[in-house]
């Protein structure tokens, strides 16, 4: 659990999306135990009712599940899941086009150097 | 809740506070912010009773302010308030004497959570250590408010951290903390609430996720506004 806050962005959104990278990239897993709310404070260093905002935010939009008395899971539902990994690519992928589109680049151009650079980055960090 | 109200208090002929009115919730962190001197200090002090006030009332869970707040609130002053030549473990044992209300399972627990050594004796201690164990003392007792006034002042930024550290951690519990501050940076993250008094007047109170989510502002931002503005 180790996340950067920006200072500007409820701390909470924060927390949340930090979860949905974690369901994207597949390091939490459909049914996977979560830590308690205090743990998450703990380990994240934010206030616990930040923490408790952002898990009331996590069951609203179905992303992990309570039952009285357990630890609260990732959801086993994985159209869900397969959803939050979208929605995650889909944004970022917006934004990226929004900050190139002004420079007119052609997409050829633009889907070789995605590809050149993407690779490189990804067995810089040994995947 | 303690509620302040319209709070005014005067040395001499100077208003230190002019009318401040806040709300402090049980289970939140509540920053009070000055950036020049005077008002937080006399603020906290008049909430324990420890200091008379010309106008206005001080409300805790409904109850006006009495001698027995000490069995409600406790104060953690800026500066450590023990002997020089106690140790640490007779710190603790002086203050279990003292307070009805001390728990000695939290005291060892804090003593862990800052890695301090209870056989240290409190002259030796470094400023952060110092600053740690002005908080253990305040920390243990059982209180369902705690009014610290300059926890992070002059001490190093890894002592900073570990005390931020213990209000993410479940040794606050659902407790309200009041904190006085001139440096926010540390604890950004931590807080739930802001006000921001300058010459003994309230400028504004914000709940910080709310400041966040609706004015996309971070804490310091607003600083800059009101303080700047």
């Amino acid at each position: 659990m180790n996340a950067t806050f920006n200072n500007r962005d409820p701390v909470y959104l924060q927390v949340v999306r930090y979860f949905k990278e974690q369901i994207a990239n597949g390091n939490l897993v459909a049914g996977q135990e979560i830590p308690s709310r205090r743990e998450l404070a703990a380990t994240m260093k934010i206030n616990p009712n930040t923490a408790q905002k952002a898990y009331k935010e996590m069951e609203e939009q179905d992303l992990i599940t309570t039952e009285r008395n357990y630890p609260s899971k990732i959801t086993k539902n994985e159209n869900i899941l397969q959803s939050v990994r979208e929605e995650l690519i889909i944004t970022a992928v917006e934004s990226f086009l929004q900050s190139i589109r002004p420079i007119n680049v052609p997409i050829d151009e633009l889907l070789r150097i995605v590809q050149e650079k993407y690779s490189k980055e990804s067995s810089k960090e040994g995947l | 809740m303690i509620e302040v109200n319209q709070l005014t208090k005067k040395f001499g002929r100077k208003k230190v506070l002019d009318g401040v009115s806040f709300t402090a919730n049980k289970g939140e962190i509540t920053c009070l912010i000055g950036i020049n001197g005077v008002g937080k200090t006399t603020t906290l002090k008049a909430i324990m009773g420890l200091t008379s006030f010309s106008k206005g009332s001080i409300l805790i869970d409904g109850q006006k302010i009495n001698k027995n707040m000490y069995e409600k609130v406790a104060f953690i002053p800026d500066a450590i308030t023990m002997l020089p030549q106690m140790t640490i473990k007779q710190a603790m044992q002086f203050m279990q004497d003292f307070y009805q209300n001390w728990n000695q399972e939290r005291a060892t627990e804090l003593l862990t959570f800052f890695k301090l050594d209870e056989k240290s004796r409190i002259s030796e201690l470094s400023k952060g250590n110092t600053a740690k164990i002005n908080l253990l003392m305040g920390l243990a007792i059982d209180v369902d408010y705690i009014l610290m006034d300059e926890p992070f002042s002059g001490i190093d930024i890894f002592s900073r951290e570990q005390i931020a550290d213990v209000f993410a951690s479940h040794l606050i519990e659902d407790r309200g903390v009041i904190i006085t501050t001139h440096e926010i940076n540390d604890i950004e993250h931590l807080i739930d609430k802001v006000i921001l008094l300058d010459n003994g007047i309230v400028l504004k109170e914000f709940n910080t996720e709310q400041m966040r989510q609706e004015e996309g502002k971070s804490v310091v931002d607003v600083m800059r506004e009101v303080y700047q503005g």
